[in-house]
C-alpha cells in the first residue's frame, strides 16, 4: 500500500507529466461565506499533505479546501497556462522553477510573524518559503555492506565503485540527470560543490550504473534485489519504504548531504489570498512545522522544534555535512539551456570516461 | 483691519521660511548624492557580474556558448535578496540565452571593443538598474561580437541611499537645531530693548510727564524721542489747563470778594435805600458771576473730547432766528439796531442747536458790549455760514488768534468775562466748523464767521 502510494507520488512529483490528477477535497462545515475557499496546487503526494490539511481544516473549518497534486513540471506549465485554474497557494519541489516564478515577481508577500521569524536560509524575501527538509541520501541492501563493508559517505562510495566496480556492473542505480529534473539539480550542486563529482560520476559508469527517473524506481528495484545501492535518493520518500524494508539501509552521507526543500508561495493573482495567506502561515506556524515533524518524514524546518523528523535533529546529528540547496539566484543558472547542455555533455563525458579505454 | 501680529513671529517666520526651503533643498540634494553614491557602489556589481558572464562566452559547436557561472547571478543579489535577470545576445541582437529578454543598449552601434552601460529601466512592472556589456570573442581567429545584459531590482541601492541618506539626515537636523537655537537667541536679543521700553513705560508714575531717559538701539531712540515729544505736549497741555483753572477760580474769587464785601459794608449801615442799592448791586454781581460760572462750565464741556453731542440735521435760519429773538429785548433797550438777513430757503447743517444758539448769543453779546450800533445776524448757503457783523471798535489783526484764548479781553474794563470767544471756537471745532475774524464793511467793525463743512441739504 505504502509503497504504491510512493510510486505514484514519486511518478508524480518527479517524473513526466502525472498519470491522472490526484486531489483532496475537505468542505467547509460552517457556510458563511462563499469566497472562503481555498485551491492548493502542489507536488506533494497524498499521504504527505494530507496530515497538513487535515489539521488545517479542522482548525478553520469554514474554509473550504481544494488540494491538486501535479508533477512539477505540470504544475509549472500549468501556473504559466492562463486559462488553467488559478491556485491561492503553489507548492513544489522543484526549487530553481519555483525561484524562477518567484525572481520573475509571480509571488505576493507575506508580512506575518511567524514569516518575518522564518530562517532567512529557508526563504527568499518573504516571498518564497522552504518549509521542509529532505536529505538526499544512498540506500543500499545489507548484503552490500556485509559483504564490502558499510558506505557512509561519497568517499566511502567512490572508494567502493573504483575497487569493486567489476563486482558492482549494473548493481547501482542512480538519477539520470538528461531525463530527471531532479537528478539535474543534484547534478548541478554537487558539481559547485566539488569537482571530485566528476571522479564519483566516472566511478558510476565504470560501474555501469542504471540510470532511472524516480525515486520510486530506484527503491523498488533495491527492494527487489535487481539494485544493490542507490545514490541521491529523495530521503523523506526513502525514509518510510526504508522502515518498510528491513532489507535495506539509509544512510545520510557524513562528508556532505544535500538537502532540498519544498517550496511554497502565494501566487499575485491568487483568487483567495485571505485563506492563502492564512494556510502559508500555519505552515510555517510552530503547530504546522509539528504535524510535518510528527506526522510525515518531510523534515521540519521550524527552529524552535528539536527531535526526530526537524532540521534540527539532522543539524545535531551531521553538523556541517548538511548542504541545503542555496535558495538564491544561483538557481536561476540551474534552468539555463546552455548551462545544461553544457553539464549534461560533461556527464555523458565523464560517466563514458572508463569504457572507451580498453583494458578496463 | 488686520490681526496685530507678533513682531517676534513675523521675524521668525521670515527668518525661518527661507531657512527651511534651504533645509529643503539640502535634503534633496542629500538624498541624490546619497543615490548616486550607492548607485556607483551597486554598479560594481553589474560590471563583476557582466564580466564573469562574458568570460565564460565561448564559441562552439559552430555558435555562441555560454557555461553560465552561479556565482555571477549570485553576485546581482545581495543581502537585499533583488531580482536578477541576465541575458546574452549575439552582434546580430540574436538571444543566446538568458532568463528575460532585456532591452538592449539604445546607443548606437559603436564599432569600441569593449563598452559598459548602466541605465534605470522600467521593465515588467519592475523598476530595475541594467548593465549592458558589449564585447567580443577573444578567440584565436574569431571575433564575434555579443552583449552580456544584467538586470537586478533597487532594493539593494535602495538600503544603501536610505543607510547614507540617515546619516547626512543627522548632520543636516543637527544644523538645522543649531541655526534655529541661533535664530531663536538672536530675535529674542534683538527685541530685548523692546521689552526694556514696555517695562520702563509701565513703571512710570502715571502723574509724571518726565520724558524717558534710556539707552535704545536707533531704531528704538526714535521711538523714545516721539515718545518723549508726545510728553512735552502733554506737559504743555497740562499747564493750559493749570492756567485755565487758576484763571477760572480767580476770576470767580475776585465777583466773590466783591458781593462779601459789599455785604459787609451794607450790614455797617442802617438805612434801608443803602441796603437795598447793595442788595441791587449784589444781585447784579451774581447775576454775573452766574454766568460766568454757565459759561465755564460749557467751556469745560467743549473742550472735553471724550463727550461729543449727537449732531442732528437742523436749519441755520431757525437758529439765527432765535438768537435774534433771544437778543431782542436787550439791544432793543440799549438802543442799538439788530437786523437778521437770511436766504428764503433753508440752511440745512449738522450740528447742535442749543450750542450754535449760545455761540450767536455771545457773539451779539459781544458785539454789544464792546459798543456797537448795529449788529446784523446772516446766513448763507453754499456753504452754509453764520455770520455776525457789527460796526464796533473790531479787533485789530495781529489780536484776532489771541482773542479767541480765554480769560483773554481786547480792552481792560469790560465788563466781559473773557470767555465768549473762546466758546464760540470750541462750538466751531465741535461742528468741524471754521471759525474767522475779519473786518467788517467799510473796513470797520467786525465779522465774525462760521463756515460749515461740505453741503448737507
Amino acid at each position: 500500500m505504502i509503497k504504491k502510494a510512493i510510486l505514484t507520488l514519486v511518478l508524480v512529483l518527479l517524473g513526466p507529466p502525472a498519470l491522472a490528477t490526484e486531489s483532496l477535497h475537505f468542505s467547509a462545515e460552517v457556510r458563511d461565506d462563499p469566497t472562503r475557499s481555498l485551491i492548493i496546487h502542489g507536488a506533494l503526494d497524498l499521504p504527505y499533505v494530507q496530515p497538513l490539511l487535515e489539521d488545517f481544516h479542522r482548525r478553520y473549518p469554514n474554509i473550504e479546501l481544494h488540494y491538486r497534486n501535479f508533477s512539477t513540471l505540470e504544475l509549472h506549465q500549468r501556473f504559466l497556462d492562463e486559462d488553467q485554474e488559478r491556485a491561492d497557494v503553489l507548492i513544489s519541489s522543484a526549487m530553481p522553477w519555483q525561484y524562477r516564478l518567484a525572481n520573475d515577481g509571480y509571488a505576493q508577500a507575506l508580512e506575518t510573524p511567524a514569516a518575518s521569524a522564518w530562517p532567512s536560509w529557508a526563504r527568499w524575501r518573504h516571498e518564497l518559503f522552504g518549509f521542509t527538509f529532505e536529505p538526499i541520501v544512498i540506500v543500499y541492501r545489507r548484503e552490500l555492506e556485509e559483504r564490502f563493508g558499510a558506505v557512509n559517505s561519497h568517499a566511502d562510495l567512490l572508494n567502493l565503485l573504483e575497487r569493486r566496480h567489476e563486482a558492482l556492473r549494473g548493481r547501482v542505480v542512480t538519477y539520470d540527470p538528461a531525463r530527471s529534473g531532479a537528478g539535474y539539480t543534484y547534478a548541478i550542486e554537487e558539481v559547485r560543490l566539488s569537482p571530485r563529482y566528476w571522479d564519483l560520476v566516472a566511478a558510476l559508469g565504470s560501474a555501469n550504473a542504471a540510470l532511472v527517473d524516480t525515486t520510486g524506481e530506484m527503491l523498488d528495484g533495491l527492494a527487489e534485489g535487481r539494485y544493490w545501492l542507490g545514490y541521491n535518493l529523495l530521503g523523506s520518500y526513502a525514509k518510510d519504504f526504508v522502515d518498510a524494508h528491513p532489507q535495506l539501509k539509509m544512510v545520510i552521507p557524513s562528508d556532505y548531504a544535500l538537502v532540498t526543500q519544498r517550496l511554497a508561495f502565494i501566487p499575485r493573482e491568487a483568487p483567495h489570498p485571505e485563506s492563502a495567506r492564512l494556510f502559508l502561515d500555519y505552515l510555517l506556524s510552530e503547530t504546522g512545522q509539528g504535524v510535518i515533524s510528527e506526522k510525515t518524514s518531510l523534515g521540519a524546518v521550524h527552529p524552535s522544534l528539536e527531535g526526530p523528523g526537524t532540521a534540527g535533529e539532522l543539524r545535531t546529528r551531521l553538523g556541517d555535512a548538511l548542504r541545503p540547496i542555496r535558495l538564491g539566484p544561483g538557481l536561476l543558472a540551474t534552468l539555463d539551456d546552455l548551462k545544461r547542455e553544457a553539464l549534461l555533455s560533461r556527464w555523458q563525458r565523464e560517466f563514458q570516461r572508463w569504457s572507451n579505454i580498453p583494458g578496463r | 483691519m488686520k490681526p496685530p501680529g507678533s513682531l517676534y513671529r513675523r521675524l521668525l517666520a521670515w527668518l525661518l521660511l527661507p531657512l527651511m526651503a534651504l533645509g529643503t533643498l539640502m535634503l534633496v540634494q542629500a538624498y541624490l548624492d546619497a543615490r548616486r553614491t550607492a548607485d556607483r557602489a551597486f554598479d560594481r556589481l553589474l560590471e563583476a557580474a557582466t564580466l564573469s558572464i562574458a568570460e565564460q562566452v565561448q564559441w562552439q559547436n559552430e555558435r555562441l556558448w555560454l557555461d553560465l557561472p552561479p556565482a555571477a547571478l549570485e553576485m546581482l543579489a545581495t543581502g537585499a535578496e533583488e531580482r536578477v535577470f541576465y541575458a546574452v545576445y549575439d552582434g546580430d541582437g540574436q538571444f543566446i540565452t538568458g532568463n528575460a529578454r532585456l532591452p538592449g543598449d539604445p546607443r548606437g552601434d559603436t564599432d569600441s571593443g569593449d563598452t559598459l552601460h548602466y541605465r534605470d529601466i522600467e521593465w515588467r512592472g519592475l523598476s530595475l538598474r541594467q548593465g549592458i556589456r558589449r564585447t567580443r570573442l577573444e578567440d584565436w581567429s574569431l571575433r564575434e561580437r555579443f552583449e552580456v545584459r544584467v538586470g537586478h531590482t533597487r532594493e539593494g541601492r535602495q538600503a544603501l541611499t536610505l543607510a547614507l541618506l540617515r546619516g547626512n539626515l543627522a548632520y543636516i537636523a543637527v544644523m538645522a537645531g543649531v541655526a534655529i537655537i541661533v535664530l531663536l537667541l538672536a530675535i529674542r536679543s534683538a527685541l530685548a530693548p523692546l521689552t526694556r521700553l514696555r517695562r520702563a513705560i509701565r513703571a512710570r508714575d502715571p502723574r509724571t510727564l518726565a520724558p524717558l531717559e534710556l539707552p535704545l538701539p536707533r531704531e528704538l531712540a526714535e521711538l523714545r524721542e516721539t515718545l518723549n515729544e508726545l510728553l512735552a505736549r502733554m506737559r504743555r497741555v497740562r499747564a493750559n489747563q493749570e492756567r485755565f483753572i487758576g484763571d477760572a477760580s480767580h476770576q470767580l474769587r475776585t465777583p466773590l470778594a466783591g458781593l462779601s464785601a459789599r455785604a459787609e459794608l451794607a450790614l455797617r449801615q442802617d438805612d434801608p435805600q443803602a441796603w437795598r442799592d447793595a442788595l441791587q448791586a449784589m444781585q447784579a454781581t451774581s447775576t454775573s458771576t452766574a454766568r460766568l460760572a454757565v459759561q465755564l462750565l460749557s467751556l469745560t464741556r467743549l473742550n472735553n473730547p471724550e463727550a461729543t453731542p449727537e449732531l442732528r440735521h437742523l436749519d441755520l435760519n431757525v437758529v439765527a432766528r432765535m438768537a435774534v429773538r433771544n437778543a431782542w429785548s436787550t439791544c432793543h433797550r440799549d438802543g442799538i439796531d439788530l437786523g437778521m438777513e437770511a436766504p428764503e430757503a433753508p440752511v440745512m447743517v449738522n450740528g447742535v442747536d442749543w450750542q450754535l444758539e449760545e455761540a450767536l448769543g455771545n457773539l451779539i453779546d459781544n458785539s454789544r458790549r464792546y459798543g456797537a450800533t448795529r449788529i446784523t445776524v446772516r446766513t448763507l448757503p453754499d456753504p452754509p455760514t453764520l455770520e455776525v457783523e457789527d460796526n464796533g471798535p473790531g479787533v485789530p489783526a495781529d489780536k484776532r488768534l489771541l482773542v479767541l484764548r480765554p480769560f483773554y479781553r481786547g480792552r481792560d474794563g469790560g465788563e466781559g468775562s473773557g470767555l465768549g470767544l473762546a466758546i464760540v471756537d470750541g462750538i466751531a471745532r465741535t461742528h468741524g466748523a471754521r471759525l474767522a475774524l475779519n473786518e467788517g464793511q467799510d473796513r470797520q467793525g467786525l465779522r465774525v464767521t462760521l463756515r460749515f463743512p461740505g453741503d448737507c441739504r
